[in-house]
C-alpha cells in the first residue's frame, strides 16, 4: 500500500490553500467587528443624532377653525363650516407599478395619468398628486389598496349659503390664513391654538406609539362666532342691489342696513361679488374687497345731514331759522353754486337745505359756525364734528379686514382751506366710507349716541360696549333732524307710503375725483343715507351706486330708488314696529 | 491505535499525544459516529434570531409596505419548517446518491433557468423568481446548490485522473462554467449578487482543490473583467459603486439605503435600543426584513449583539472548517468547502454593505434574512454537511490522498457501493 500512496500523494491536496482562504475569511470578519466598534461605539452619538433628525418630527396639530353663524329670523344658521378633504400623495419608493398606479388613480380623481406618472418618477418621497378630494373619492382610493399611495386629511371652509355675504366673510387662503372680511379680522380667534406633537415617527410621519419621548399638546379649537347679519335680509339686499345696478347701468354698489340704536349691521351687500369656495379662481382681486368698509368716497350731499346737525347742535341755527340764499358763493377764488333746478337767490329755511340739497345752504351753516364767515373758528368747529363726533378719518372698528379710514382735511393747513372746508360741508373734497357715514348718520338721529358699527355678536361672556361717543348731538337736535328728514323724504321720495312708518333720508350726487387731479365731468356716484322705523328709527340704510348711467342726478335717480326698494323690502318681510 | 478509534469523537482535542505518537503517515479509520449537533444548534439559533427580529419589526413592515402584520412571519415560519425538513432529508441521504444526482441537478437547473424566463415574475426588469401557490422560488439558490455538487464531483474526478493541471480538462470547463454563470445569472437574471457568490464558490473550490495559481489568477482576471462590464453597463450599479466610494454624497437617492443602514447600525450603540424599540424598520431602511436585516439587528442589539451574530457565523464556519480538515473523502471536503464559501461570501457581502465597507448587493444574510428559497437550499446543503460530519476523523488531516475509493465513489454509475470505512492520514505536528 505504501508505495502506491506515495505516488498518489503528488496529486493530493493540502489544507494549506484552504487555510489561507479561511484565514482571510476570519480576518474579514474580525475587520467587521472593528468596524462595528467604530460605528456603534465611537461614532454612536453622531449616528444617533442623524437618526433623530430623520425620525423625530415636530408637528402642528391643526386646530379646528371656528364656525361662523348668522341670524335667520329668530334662529341661528351656519354660514361658514369646515369640511375634511383629502390630499392624495405617493411615495414612489414603494410604488411598484408607477404607470398602472397613475392610471388607476387618475380614473378616480379625473386627473391626468401622464402627469401623475411624471410626478411619481421625480426623485421625491412625497409626490402630491391631487388636492381637495372628497370622502367618496378617498374611499375609492383606499379600496384600491396600493402600496406607497396615501391620503392626507385637510380641513377647508365650506359655505352652506353659497356666495352670500362673501365680502363680509372673506376666505381662508391655502396657507390657512384668514384673508379679507371677518376671517381676516378675527383670524386669531377663529384659528384657535394648534396643538403640538413631538414624536418619533415612521418614515411616513405616523407617530410610533411605543415611544415615551413623545410630547402631545391638544389643539384648542377656534371660537365659534355669530354675525349680526340676518341672512334673509342679506339675501334680499343682494338680490335687490343686483337687479337695481343692472337697471341703472352701474357696475358696482353697496347697501348697508344697520340698527342705528345698537350699531349692529343687519345686512351689508356689495356687488360685484365672488364665490368664497372658489376664491382661487378669481382673477380680479378687487371683488374680495368689502367696498362698504374699505373704499372711501366723496359722499356728496348726504353730508349735509351732518353739517346741518352740527349747526343745530351748536345753536347757530335752529329749525325756524330762515336765511337769504344768494345761490352762489365766491370762496378762495372759486365759485360754489347750487344745482340749476333750485331756482336762484331767495330766502330759504333750514329744512330747505336738506329738501332741495342746497350747497350754498350748507355753506351758510358753515359760516354761522364761524360767526358769519368761513374762518378758523368755523373750520375748527366743523373739524371737531367731523373728526371727534362723527369719527371720520379713523377706523370704526367694524370686524372687517382692510378697513379704510378716509381722509379729513386739516383745518389749519394747506392752500385754499376755506374752499376745501366749504366743499366738505356738502360732501366733496374729503372721503368717508359708507359704514362711517351710516354710523355717523345714526348718531344724529338716534338721540346722539355714536354706536360702533359691528358685524359680530358679542360672545356671552364678553362685555362689549359699542357706545363710542355719547352726545354727538343733543336729543332735541336729533328730534328736529328727524322731522326735517321725514319732511323732505315725504315730499320728494314717497317710497314707503304705508301708514305708521317713518322714513327719512338724504340723497347725494358726488363728483368722482380724477386720480390725475380735479374731477371727471361726466362721472357721478349716487349715495343715499336714510332711516326707517316707527316711533324711533329701526334701520339706517346707506346706499352707494357707483357711476350709474341714468338721466338726472345719480343721488336722486339711482341711489334714492334703491333706498326705496330696500326700505319696502324690509317693511314687507321683517316686522318693523309701527308708530303708535 | 485501535483503542483510539473508540474514543469519543468529542474528546479528540484531548489527545495531544496522538499525533506525535503515531507519527506522520499513520492511518486512522474514521467510522460513522455522532454527527456535529453543534452545527445544527447554530443553524437553529440563527433561524430563531431571524424569526424573532422579523416578528419585532412586523408592525413597521406592515405599515410601510401595506401588508398584514402576519405576512412575513407566516411565510418565514413555513420557510423555516421547510428548511428543517430539507435539512433532515439531506442529512439522511447518502453521498453516493447525491453524487449520482449530479446530472439530475444540472438538468433541473437548466430547466429552471429556462422556466424562469418563461413563467417568471418580472421584478425590476429581471426574471429571478417563479411563483407558485403564493410562494416564490428563486432559481439562483438552486443553481448555487447544484454548482457545489457538480463542481465538487468534477474536481474530484480531475484530481483522481491527475488532470487538475490540465488546461483542456480542467481549466477550460471551469472557464465555460464561469461564462455560463455570467450569461445566465448575471446577464439573463440580472442577478449580479448571486453570480458573484457563484464565482466565489467556484474560485474557492478550485483554489482549495489545487488548481495552479496561474490558472486561478486567470479566472480572477476574467471575473474582474465581467464585473467591470456589469458595473459600467448598468446605471444603478454605477450609482451603487459611486455611493459606496463616496457615501455621504447622496443620502437622498442612490445612497439612501446605505445611509439608513449606517444610521441604524450606528444608533444601536453598545447595548442596542432593545428588541421592541428600533425605529429604522418603520419605513426608513428599505428591505428591512431581507437584505438590511443585519442593520436592524445592530440597531436593536447594539455592538454586543452584532458582534455576537458575527461570532455565531464564525463558530458555524469554524465547525465547517473542522469538518473539512477532518474529512478524508475529497468530494465531501470540496462540498463542505463549497458550502462554506457560499455562506461566508453571502455573510460578508451582506454585512459589509450594511456597515459601509462594501457596495450594496441584493444578497441575503444566510439563515437570518427573510426568504424561503435561500433558507431551504442553505439548510439542504447544511444537511449534507451534517451528514458528512458523521464520518470525520477525530484529528485534522493534513494531506489527503486521493484513494481508489474516490474513483469508485465518483464514478459510481451503478458499480459497487462504498462499504469500507474511510481511511485517513493523521497529521503530525
Amino acid at each position: 500500500m505504501r508505495p502506491q500512496k506515495r505516488e498518489i500523494s503528488r496529486i493530493s491536496f493540502s489544507n494549506l490553500r484552504f487555510d489561507i482562504w479561511y484565514g482571510l475569511l476570519i480576518f474579514v470578519l474580525a475587520t467587521f467587528v472593528v468596524r462595528l466598534f467604530y460605528i456603534q461605539v465611537i461614532e454612536h452619538q453622531q449616528y444617533k443624532e442623524a437618526a433623530l433628525r430623520g425620525q423625530l418630527k415636530e408637528y402642528e396639530i391643526p386646530a379646528e377653525r371656528g364656525v361662523i353663524e348668522a341670524h335667520d329670523g329668530s334662529s341661528t344658521v351656519p354660514i361658514v363650516l369646515n369640511e375634511e378633504v383629502y390630499t392624495l400623495f405617493a411615495d414612489p419608493v414603494y410604488v411598484k407599478d408607477i404607470k398602472g398606479t397613475a392610471e388607476k388613480l387618475a380614473q378616480i380623481t379625473g386627473g391626468n395619468p401622464s402627469e401623475y406618472e411624471s410626478k411619481m418618477n421625480a426623485k421625491t418621497r412625497y409626490a402630491v398628486l391631487a388636492k381637495k378630494l372628497g370622502s367618496d373619492k378617498k374611499n375609492e382610493i383606499e379600496n384600491l389598496d396600493i402600496k406607497g399611495v396615501g391620503l392626507r386629511t385637510e380641513s377647508v371652509r365650506v359655505y352652506p349659503q353659497g356666495v352670500l355675504a362673501a365680502q363680509i366673510l372673506g376666505f381662508v387662503n391655502d396657507e390657512g390664513q384668514g384673508t379679507y372680511g371677518v376671517e381676516q379680522f378675527l383670524d386669531e380667534k377663529l384659528k384657535g391654538k394648534p396643538g403640538q406633537l413631538k414624536a418619533i415617527t415612521d418614515s411616513r410621519g405616523v407617530p410610533l406609539v411605543s415611544n415615551q419621548d413623545n410630547i402631545l399638546k391638544d389643539p384648542e379649537p377656534g371660537q365659534r362666532i355669530k354675525l349680526t347679519i340676518d341672512i334673509g335680509m342679506q339675501k334680499k339686499a343682494e338680490e335687490i342691489l343686483g337687479e337695481h345696478l343692472k337697471s341703472v347701468k352701474s357696475k358696482s354698489g353697496s347697501v348697508i342696513i344697520m340698527d342705528p340704536n345698537t350699531g349692529a349691521i343687519k345686512a351689508m351687500a356689495n356687488l360685484p361679488t365672488y364665490n368664497p369656495s372658489e376664491f382661487s379662481k378669481v382673477e380680479d382681486a378687487s371683488v374680495f374687497t368689502n367696498d362698504a368698509v374699505s373704499s372711501p368716497l366723496e359722499v356728496g350731499s348726504t353730508m349735509k345731514t351732518l353739517s346741518v346737525a352740527a349747526g343745530l347742535n351748536e345753536g347757530v341755527i335752529n329749525a325756524n331759522t330762515t336765511f337769504y340764499d344768494p345761490a352762489k358763493y365766491e370762496i378762495d377764488g372759486a365759485t360754489v353754486r347750487n344745482v340749476e333746478e333750485d331756482g336762484g337767490p331767495q330766502t330759504r329755511s333750514i329744512a330747505d337745505i336738506l329738501r332741495f340739497s342746497l350747497n350754498t345752504g350748507a355753506i351758510y351753516v358753515l359760516k354761522q359756525l364761524g360767526g358769519g364767515e368761513i374762518n378758523e373758528q368755523a373750520r375748527k368747529t366743523w373739524y371737531e364734528y367731523m373728526h371727534n363726533r362723527y369719527l371720520f378719518g379713523q377706523k370704526t372698528g367694524i370686524e372687517q379686514g382692510y378697513e379704510a379710514e378716509g381722509v379729513v382735511p386739516d383745518p389749519m393747513e394747506g392752500f385754499g382751506r376755506n374752499i376745501k372746508y366749504a366743499n366738505s360741508v356738502f360732501g366733496q373734497g374729503f372721503t368717508v366710507t359708507p359704514v362711517q357715514m351710516a354710523a355717523a348718520f345714526s348718531s344724529t338721529i338716534n338721540g346722539g349716541k355714536y354706536m360702533q358699527p359691528h358685524l359680530v355678536e358679542p360672545a356671552d361672556d364678553e362685555n362689549t360696549n359699542y357706545l363710542k361717543k355719547d352726545g354727538v348731538v343733543s336729543k332735541e337736535v336729533s328730534d328736529t333732524l328727524r322731522s326735517m328728514h321725514e319732511n323732505s323724504v315725504d315730499k320728494r321720495y314717497p317710497y314707503v307710503d304705508q301708514a305708521g312708518y317713518r322714513v327719512g333720508g338724504k340723497t347725494g350726487t358726488a363728483e368722482v375725483a380724477n386720480p390725475n387731479g380735479g374731477y371727471y365731468e361726466d362721472r357721478f356716484n349716487g349715495t343715499f343715507v336714510g332711516y326707517l322705523g316707527g316711533d324711533t328709527p329701526q334701520y339706517v340704510i346707506m346706499i352707494r351706486v357707483d357711476e350709474p348711467n341714468v338721466p338726472g342726478y345719480a343721488g336722486s335717480a339711482a341711489a334714492a330708488p334703491l333706498f326705496g326698494k330696500i326700505a319696502k323690502m324690509i317693511v314687507d318681510n321683517f316686522s318693523v314696529p309701527r308708530a303708535g | 491505535m485501535f483503542d483510539l478509534r473508540r474514543k469519543k469523537h468529542r474528546n479528540r482535542r484531548a489527545q495531544p499525544s496522538l499525533s506525535t505518537s503515531t507519527g506522520e503517515n499513520s492511518s486512522l479509520i474514521s467510522r460513522k459516529h455522532k454527527p456535529d449537533y453543534g452545527l445544527l444548534l447554530i443553524c437553529i439559533a440563527l433561524l430563531i434570531i431571524g424569526m424573532v427580529v422579523m416578528y419585532s419589526i412586523s408592525p413597521g413592515l406592515a405599515a410601510a409596505q401595506g401588508v398584514s402584520q402576519h405576512y412575513y412571519i407566516g411565510k418565514q415560519f413555513i420557510a423555516i419548517a421547510a428548511g428543517l425538513i430539507a435539512f433532515a432529508i439531506f442529512s439522511a441521504i447518502s453521498l453516493d446518491f447525491l453524487k449520482r444526482s449530479k446530472r439530475t441537478l444540472v438538468w433541473l437547473s437548466l430547466i429552471m433557468i429556462i422556466a424562469v424566463q418563461i413563467f417568471g415574475e418580472k421584478v425590476n426588469g429581471a426574471y429571478r423568481w417563479i411563483q407558485f401557490g403564493g410562494f416564490s422560488f428563486q432559481v439562483a439558490e438552486l443553481l448555487k446548490f447544484a454548482l457545489i455538487v457538480w463542481l465538487a464531483s468534477f474536481l474530484v474526478s480531475r484530481l483522481v485522473n491527475k488532470e487538475i493541471n490540465s488546461n483542456q480538462k480542467t481549466l477550460n470547463p471551469i472557464m465555460i462554467l464561469l461564462g455560463l454563470i455570467a450569461v445566465l445569472v448575471a446577464g439573463m437574471q440580472s442577478d449580479f449578487g448571486s453570480a458573484g457568490v457563484m464565482f466565489a464558490i467556484t474560485i474557492v473550490m478550485s483554489f482549495s482543490a489545487g488548481l495552479p495559481i496561474k490558472r486561478i489568477l486567470m479566472i480572477g482576471g476574467i471575473i474582474a473583467a465581467i464585473s467591470v462590464i456589469a458595473v459600467v453597463s448598468t446605471p444603478y450599479r454605477r450609482d451603487r459603486l459611486a455611493t459606496f466610494l463616496n457615501p455621504t454624497s447622496d443620502c437622498q437617492d442612490a445612497g439612501y439605503q446605505s445611509c439608513q443602514a449606517l444610521i441604524a447600525v450606528g444608533s444601536g450603540g453598545i447595548f442596542g435600543l432593545g428588541l421592541g424599540n428600533g425605529v429604522q424598520a418603520y419605513g426608513y431602511l428599505p428591505e428591512a426584513e431581507n437584505d438590511s436585516i443585519f442593520a436592524i439587528l445592530a440597531e436593536k442589539f447594539g455592538f454586543i449583539g452584532s458582534t455576537a451574530i458575527i461570532a455565531l457565523y464564525a463558530i458555524l464556519f469554524a465547525r465547517m472548517r473542522r469538518i473539512i480538515i477532518c474529512t478524508k473523502d475529497t468530494f465531501s471536503r470540496l462540498f463542505v468547502i463549497g458550502v462554506l464559501a457560499w455562506l461566508s461570501t453571502q455573510t460578508i457581502i451582506n454585512i459589509g454593505a450594511m456597515i459601509g465597507l462594501l457596495p450594496l448587493k441584493g444578497i441575503t444574510l444566510p439563515l437570518i434574512s427573510y426568504g424561503g428559497t435561500s433558507i431551504v437550499f442553505i439548510m439542504a446543503a447544511l444537511g449534507v454537511v451534517f451528514h458528512i460530519s458523521k464520518y470525520t476523523s477525530f484529528a485534522p488531516l493534513r494531506n489527503v490522498d486521493i484513494s481508489e475509493s474516490e474513483v469508485n465513489g465518483e464514478d459510481s454509475s451503478g458499480r459497487r457501493r462504498q462499504r469500507r470505512p474511510y481511511y485517513a492520514t493523521a497529521s503530525g505536528r
